[in-house]
């Protein structure tokens, strides 16, 4: 019974996380994880948590790569304290995401082009980093945002 | 009851002097006694405290570095707190240790075995016992380790509290030490010296309303077997290693429940008792460093992590604010208060109650000890006072951590967003004054019993109560200060 529990509970998390998790959106669904720290004023695809909280920096993500007509869910995160979250040429936003709290964003990226994202809100000495751009891959000949 | 014109024996131990009230529980639940007396008993309580630990852990690591949306922080440092402090240990003695999952691996390796008895031989049981079995040094047996560990965990408390990888990587070496040490020493040689949690819990546990004895003393001295620190095919030996014919204490014995099982003349039992009137000595400085160490971290808490003053929370709050300095300050200065000026405030008022009683019969030494009880009320109902706002104002957090344990997104029972929504914070110092109110009585209860099996003279009993109580007073009164501004 304590052998299936030692085993048991991490892998029923890692289902969630993995299988789960996925599977509450649309196939094709394309799923971001982007969590901001205030220290570096860095937005990441890095999970912080526990464990590298103190003494790992996370990889800044400057821009996400998506392809045009991909329908996207960005799950927004604050690792440290209040951010906010806005995609304004999306009109999306802004909107509070508290430390440790987890925010759902969902748009379609119809047409290919560069969308900026960004804290809204002075949230450090560093919140002026705290940017970084989807970029939509897709037919040339199309009109942008 | 004792009477102030007896003559009391010196060498009567106080605590055997005016027996109160108790009831036997056993007798009137029967079924009580049949459930602990299941070999499965303590591991069915533990289980599922093993499995919450076992969560606890993996949501330090992998869930958010967030405090207050991590189960680990929020069910350990609020929900767990307060239970414990408040309800455990005041009603149910170390009833925590019962179920506690601390040492389930350790005794795993050491008996080979997690819920039946290995009759056989051990030096000194009945038991078959695994690992090195040695002797725990006698230098240490005693609990200043519990003492030093407990206040170096608590002058790291700010990030203890706050932080969920802290919290799990002290919690994992705990598990560890515990089951090192059942590898190389005999029975719970952690819980019994080492674990800081454990130093506190025997101390407050002498308030307890219950606590396991024999129910006919004579037996027990009677006994041929000594099933209860022996062991037997029925139960193990005992592992706090106390031997329920002189038990006369809470401290030490961890309701763990197996001289119930093994004593072959069913002569162990369950007795409710008045609060904070039976165990009233202590016997070693260390439970007098004790008594002090955790009286002075309730303040030096209540002052971090309630009172208005920001520069000490950034000292305290070194991670974040990285003021080595000030850190160091308030840490020396913590210790200083808990292992020297506390202690030395206390054995001055002794010194003056000695003179003031003109007690030349006693020695200073035997009256810091004894009139040290009065700490013991004090500083629980100090502690219960310090955690009411911790849970009537963040309590809120427990419900959206059940939805969401690790901070990855959950939402369990749909209760992930619910809002922090402190209950009745107004109300708190209405709360917490009577409950230091009722330290203060029942510390100057504990001092006037003590002193009444040491001094049969009236006169000289209220003499050499006054300074101690004076002290106890004062201390009321800060804390009463910090509490209600």
């Amino acid at each position: 019974m304590v052998l299936l529990m030692l085993i048991g509970l991490p892998a029923s998390l890692w289902c969630w996380r993995h299988l789960s998790l996925p599977h509450r959106y649309p196939p094709a669904t394309k799923l971001i994880t982007l969590t901001a720290t205030a220290d570096g004023g860095i937005w990441t695809q890095d999970p912080i948590v526990g464990y590298n909280y103190w003494w790992r920096r996370p990889n800044r993500t400057e821009q996400v790569i998506l392809n045009q007509g991909e329908h996207v869910v960005v799950r927004v995160r604050s690792a440290d304290l209040l951010h906010s979250f806005a995609i304004p040429i999306l009109r999306i936003g802004p909107l509070d995401v508290p430390a440790g709290h987890t925010l759902e964003v969902e748009f379609d990226a119809k047409r290919p082009g560069v969308l900026t994202f960004l804290c809204w809100q002075v949230c450090s000495p560093e919140h002026g980093r705290l940017h970084g751009r989807f970029v939509v891959k897709g037919d040339a000949t199309e009109e942008g945002w | 009851m004792a009477t102030a014109n007896q003559t009391i024996p010196s060498f009567v131990p106080v605590e055997t002097l005016a027996k109160p009230w108790r009831k036997d529980v056993f007798a009137c639940w029967p079924w009580l006694k049949r459930l602990v007396k299941m070999r499965s008993f303590q591991f069915l309580v533990i289980l599922p405290n093993l499995f919450l630990f076992y969560l606890f852990l993996i949501a330090g690591v992998f869930g958010t570095p967030v405090g207050n949306r991590n189960i680990i922080i929020v069910f350990v440092w609020i929900l767990w707190w307060f239970v414990l402090i408040a309800a455990m240990v005041p009603f149910g003695s170390r009833l925590w240790c019962t179920m506690c999952p601390l040492p389930f691996f350790g005794d795993w390796l050491q008996r080979g075995a997690v819920i039946g008895v290995r009759p056989g031989k051990s030096a000194g049981t009945e038991n078959t016992f695994f690992g090195a079995w040695r002797r725990w040094p006698k230098q240490l047996s005693n609990i200043w380790l519990q003492n030093f560990g407990f206040l170096f965990l608590a002058t790291f408390s700010a990030l203890l509290v706050t932080r969920p990888i802290v919290s799990a990587l002290v919690f994992g070496v705990l598990i560890l030490l515990a089951a090192g040490l059942a590898v190389v020493f005999r029975l719970r040689t952690f819980c019994n010296y080492v674990c800081p949690i454990s130093g506190f819990l025997s101390l407050y546990s002498m308030t307890s309303t219950v606590e396991l004895r024999s129910t006919d003393k004579d037996v027990c001295l009677k006994c041929k077997y000594k099933s209860c620190i022996r062991g037997s095919d029925k139960g193990w030996a005992c592992p706090w290693n106390v031997y329920m014919g002189k038990l006369d204490r809470n401290n030490y014995c961890g309701l763990c429940f197996e001289c119930v099982k093994s004593c072959p003349h069913d002569n162990i039992s369950l007795f409710l008792r008045p609060f904070a009137t039976s165990d009233v000595g202590l016997r070693g400085y260390d439970e007098v460093w004790k008594a002090s160490i955790m009286l002075v971290l309730a303040f030096t808490y209540s002052v971090v992590l309630l009172g208005p003053w920001g520069r000490l929370k950034d000292w305290a709050n070194v991670s974040e604010v990285h003021n080595w300095r000030g850190f160091g300050l308030f840490a020396a200065g913590q210790a200083l208060l808990a292992l020297v000026v506390f202690p030395g405030l206390y054995y001055l008022s002794v010194r003056l109650a000695k003179w003031y009683a003109r007690a030349d019969s006693i020695s200073t030494k035997e009256l810091f000890l004894k009139y040290a009880y009065m700490l013991v009320p004090m500083g629980l109902l100090a502690w219960i006072a310090f955690s009411v706002p911790l849970i009537m104002v963040n309590g809120s957090y427990i419900i959206s951590v059940a939805s969401d344990p690790l901070g990855w997104g959950m939402n369990l029972f749909h209760s992930s967003e619910f809002a922090w929504a402190p209950l009745y914070p107004a109300s708190v110092p209405f709360i917490q004054v009577p409950i230091l109110l009722a330290g203060l009585y029942y510390g100057l209860r504990g001092l006037h019993k003590v002193g009444s099996g040491l001094f049969p003279d009236p006169q000289q009993l209220y003499r050499s109560m006054t300074p101690p109580a004076v002290l106890l007073l004062g201390t009321t009164l800060v804390f009463m200060k910090l509490f209600i501004g």
